[in-house]
């Protein structure tokens, strides 16, 4: 028929069987899930320990030292704050734009922000040292007469992450409703008490529909606008400091776009491991895969348009302080990260996934693990050789390398986060039932 | 107190549903007086069966509350407890405006959401849905769609035809006190 959209074939399925399929994977404990949980378990308890001896010892148990009082836990942060985008930003896009092939990933998406936030969120109270007296930023009366400069992008920060958390758990929360109510009917006694109190009796009425509908377009125009500004504050971390190499004003668009580019690589791992894991290729199917191998291979177009720009003027600037930073970054110290970010970030991706006859669901997944371990080289080559090569000449060229102590609290936030998405999609349909099903104004395009 | 009669018809396809709802409003019921129950949204034509809505007005009133609440306790908080600027103004809108930005996005998300609640009747029942609290809910089967009709003084003649005619698959009546 002209003009009619095909749709794709598991849309096709009947709903009882879209259901079954997707809520099979709820039920049942096996081997290989325990497996996988204990194993990561034993990465964060590994973590906790790292943090118990810098909670005891102090900072000084880090590789941070004057002048570089940044290292890995921003790194982290700037990190775990990117993969964040990955879900509420990527799917209030596709949500708003109505794309159809958006219905299989928005809520695993959506997942991997909550989480990363949460992962990422943890990282200022680690570099505080003193942890316990994080409560410090938050603004109340007190007796110390001592509030929060409210010009400190460190506010900025928690302000912004505290919308963001705020915003993703209710995006998240909200198309969870119906699904909830629908597992209530027919369960274990504690996940149907469960689901019965999270679903707060929905019964499916026009009414409810209305209101859950608006409400989700209403949340991804505003989701979009805080997620876009989260990481344009994170990189004001940066930019707000007149350090050479950070006081740059393309850097919030350089950190968005970055954002986005790791959050995809997230999604697209995640997505394939879901895949795989719990029986889904009828569901997340390679179209699914193509389309987000389309939209990471133009991030990556993106992201080297960005690093360009920046280093590029710098370059032609010639402001010494500057150039030595620059020379740091691309021919001397950092400079073998620098050349590997670039390659991972780029040449990988374009070669993998640009080259049609190459792009497919394994090559996807690995130029994403590249992107993953580039975006994380980017971060530490903005903090790092910057630090390393402040203004003043009798603190430059001091070195940072990370203890054990940092790079374990760093695995730990990994393997926290395969944790949490192994709860997750235990508790709850990792792919949005009642969305699947093509909805008839679509049909009759 | 007037007896109310509940009429439960099951569907099985959305035109019929269309149909029936535009009988009912022909036959002269009250689109207040209707629900419909199924395990997806229905994207109904305009004009057949609209649920106004102010969710976009509170979301914008949330963001700006939230927006000038926020920048007037940073005002306060700067003016009461003066950090030293060295001769710059203790209170500045370029400093704050991130701030206040954030905390006005923070507004429209949990307007939004504490409208939905409120919107829905999940939460806090109100008007109609306050009124129907005690109505039968049907529980709903996949792919079937049950539209729920409210008949004051048991007048059910009239809707029980035009349910029907739209090709109701079956139609259940139930009875309970109006308020």
């Amino acid at each position: 028929m002209p003009g009619r959209v095909k749709v794709t074939p598991p849309e096709l399925l009947p709903y009882g069987k879209i259901r079954e399929d997707l809520f099979r994977p709820l039920s049942g404990l096996t081997k290989k899930y325990f497996i996988a949980i204990l194993l990561p378990l034993l990465v964060i308890l590994f973590g906790a320990y790292a943090w118990s001896v810098q909670l005891r010892y102090g900072m000084g148990v880090t590789g941070l030292h004057r002048p570089v009082f940044w290292g890995f836990y921003i790194v982290d942060f700037v990190f775990w704050i990117g993969i964040s985008h990955a879900g509420t930003l990527i799917s209030a896009i596709l949500r708003l734009t109505d794309a159809g092939w958006r219905k299989p990933i928005t809520r695993a998406a959506e997942a991997i922000t909550v989480f990363a936030l949460m992962i990422g969120g943890l990282f200022p109270i680690i570099h505080l040292g003193r942890a316990w007296r994080f409560y410090w930023l938050m603004p109340y009366p007190n007796s110390r007469l001592l509030w929060p400069n409210f010009r400190s992008p460190l506010l900025w920060d928690l302000t912004a992450i505290c919308a963001y958390v705020t915003g993703s758990v209710i995006f998240l929360y909200l198309p969870l409703i119906p699904d909830m109510a629908q597992l209530a009917e027919h369960n274990t006694p504690w996940r149907r008490k469960l689901y019965k109190a999270l679903s707060l009796g929905w019964t499916g009425s026009d009414t409810e529909w209305h209101a859950l509908e608006r409400a989700m377009k209403l949340m991804a125009g505003i989701i979009l606008a805080v997620a876009v500004s989260v990481h344009t504050i994170v990189a004001w971390d940066f930019a707000m400091a007149i350090a050479p190499m950070w006081h740059s004003t393309i850097f919030g668009p350089y950190f968005v776009v970055g954002a986005i580019f790791s959050g995809l690589a997230g999604l697209m791992i995640v997505m394939a491991l879901i895949r795989k894991l719990m029986g889904l290729e009828l569901y997340l199917t390679k179209h699914h895969f193509d389309n987000l191998a389309k939209l990471l291979l133009l991030m990556s177009v993106l992201w080297l348009y960005f690093t360009l720009a920046e280093h590029i003027t710098a370059w032609y600037g010639n402001d010494p302080s500057e150039m030595v930073v620059f020379g740091a970054r691309t021919r001397t110290r950092f400079a073998f990260l620098f050349w590997l970010m670039v390659f991972v970030n780029f040449v990988v991706p374009f070669v993998l996934l640009g080259i049609r006859k190459l792009r497919s669901i394994t090559t996807g997944v690995i130029a994403s693990f590249g992107i993953l371990l580039g975006m994380f080289l980017e971060r530490y080559i903005i903090v790092v050789p910057t630090l390393s090569n402040t203004r003043l000449p009798a603190a430059s060229s001091m070195s940072y390398l990370p203890s054990w102590v940092e790079i374990a609290i760093t695995c730990a936030t990994f393997a926290g986060m395969v944790v949490l998405y192994l709860l997750f999609s235990k508790l709850f349909p990792i792919i949005a039932v009642w969305e699947f099903k093509p909805h008839v104004a679509e049909d009759e395009l | 107190m007037a007896s109310i009669t509940w009429l439960l018809s099951e569907f099985r396809d959305k035109d019929s549903v269309i149909d029936a709802i535009r009988a009912l409003r022909a036959a002269g019921v009250q689109p207040g007086d209707l629900d419909l129950f199924s395990e997806e949204p229905l994207e109904l034509p305009r004009g057949v069966l609209d649920r106004p809505s102010h969710s976009s007005l509170v979301a914008v009133l949330g963001a700006a509350a939230f927006g000038i609440g926020g920048t007037a306790f940073v005002w306060y908080a700067q003016h009461t407890y003066e950090v030293i600027t060295g001769g710059m103004p203790v209170f500045s809108f370029w400093g704050t405006g991130v701030i206040t930005y954030e905390l006005t996005m923070l507004g429209a998300v949990l307007s939004t959401f504490g409208y939905f609640l409120f919107e829905s009747g999940l939460v806090f029942k109100h008007g109609r849905l306050k009124r129907d609290k005690d109505a039968p809910v049907p529980v709903v089967p996949p792919e079937k769609i049950w539209v729920r009709v409210r008949c004051e003084g048991g007048n059910t003649v009239r809707p029980t035809a035009a349910l029907q005619e739209a090709g109701a698959v079956s139609i259940e009546a139930k009875t309970g006190a109006g308020l």
